[in-house]
């Protein structure tokens, strides 16, 4: 995986009533959730309300009784569904997901260093679109360092379907990019 | 040609049972072509991961600081603000010359006379709660009495889920002989 899982204490029974593991939670989740929304296409508005509306989800949940397992996943899962809500369909969107930024590279590299990352950004592009929309999903929340099992608990597919995805989707990736 | 057709994406994420992880292993160990299938694969997430970083870093909702002030916030706001106006402009009691207020009027009459008074009576809908009567230290002060208290629900003034149990604010307001707002107090 690119990452380790996050550091959570879960579950988290006293979530409903504890403001500082409420909080906790809101700063650990944020902005992954942010990033992974903004990877979907969504607007800095709308992925700010769709990430406060998942919180407000979560603490109804909780309070509730809901399960208080896999509250990463759950709350991954609200968010995506929430996203997909708020666009009819990502192709629909004036901006692509995961629309590419040369601005990143740094101001101090020098012309050629500059000229290679471009292109080596544009290949990128080119292989990441395309992916299919579940590829190019299924490697977004591996960055964020979700499990297999997690990927599918958000993606509502099974974890063997995730693992056989994964694997597609890098080999593209590879082969693509000259890798 | 290697023909090994072992997930080595999913052995790479840890994501193998141990007896499957341990037997990819070996292979790979043993299999210089798998090795650098492995390292292929890594340099693949890697870019990938770096692209997606790039990318989503550009949307301002991926910087925004964990400490931005909540958007609903200024919203709360401006609620408890219009309730604080309306309490101000609410219709006033008829306002009294000091002249043909009897001295005895200076204290503070019961409950009870108060709520028979119409002339006196505050609108019910804005008042939650008469606050207790204290000595009045002038003349004005004691005109100025009741103090009126308001309630404000916790949740509108901390985010989803931080709400503390049990903990309201209340705003106490003061009024002039003439209906006038004479001081604001916010207080847990």
């Amino acid at each position: 995986m690119s990452g380790d899982s996050l550091p959570l204490n879960l579950p988290l029974p006293r979530f409903a009533t504890d403001s500082c593991e409420a909080t906790d939670l809101y700063c650990e989740l944020r902005k992954p959730l942010l990033r992974y929304l903004a990877g979907l296409g969504l607007s800095a508005d709308e992925a700010q309300d769709v990430v406060q509306d998942a919180f407000l989800s979560l603490h109804k949940h909780l309070a509730a009784g809901g399960s208080q397992q896999n509250i990463r996943s759950w709350l991954f899962r609200v968010a995506h569904n929430r996203a997909r809500n708020c666009q009819q369909s990502y192709a629909q969107r004036k901006g692509e997901p995961l629309d590419p930024v040369f601005d990143a590279v740094s101001h101090e590299a020098t012309p050629e260093q500059f000229v290679l990352e471009k292109e080596k950004s544009l290949r990128m592009e080119a292989a990441v679109r395309s992916l299919a929309t579940q590829e190019r999903e299924c490697l977004m929340l591996r960055a964020e360092g979700l499990r297999y099992r997690e990927i599918g608990e958000v993606l509502e597919i099974p974890t063997s379907t995730v693992a056989d995805t994964v694997d597609r989707a890098i080999k593209k990736l590879v082969e693509k990019c000259n890798v | 040609m290697c023909d090994f057709r072992g997930p080595l994406i999913a052995w790479m994420d840890g994501e193998l049972a141990e007896t499957e992880a341990a037997a990819v292993e070996r292979h790979v160990q043993g299999c210089t072509e798998c090795r650098d299938r492995v390292a292929s694969y890594e340099e693949a997430g890697s870019r990938f991961a770096t692209y997606y970083s790039q990318a989503t870093q550009a949307t301002p909702a991926a910087n925004l600081s964990s400490q931005t002030m909540p958007r609903w916030l200024p919203w709360a706001a401006v609620a408890a603000a219009v309730v604080l106006i309306a309490m101000a402009l609410l219709p006033r009691p008829a306002k009294q010359s000091p002249a043909v207020v009897p001295a005895v009027a200076v204290a503070p009459p019961p409950a009870t006379e108060i709520d028979s008074n119409p002339a006196r009576q505050v609108q019910p809908v804005a008042r939650r709660h008469i606050a207790p009567r204290r000595k009045p230290r002038s003349t004005e002060w004691a005109l100025a009495q009741p103090a009126i208290q308001i309630a404000i629900p916790a949740d509108a003034v901390f985010p989803p889920g931080a709400v503390p149990e049990g903990i309201s604010y209340i705003a106490n307001l003061s009024l002039a002989s003439d209906g006038s707002v004479q001081g604001v107090r916010l207080q847990p």
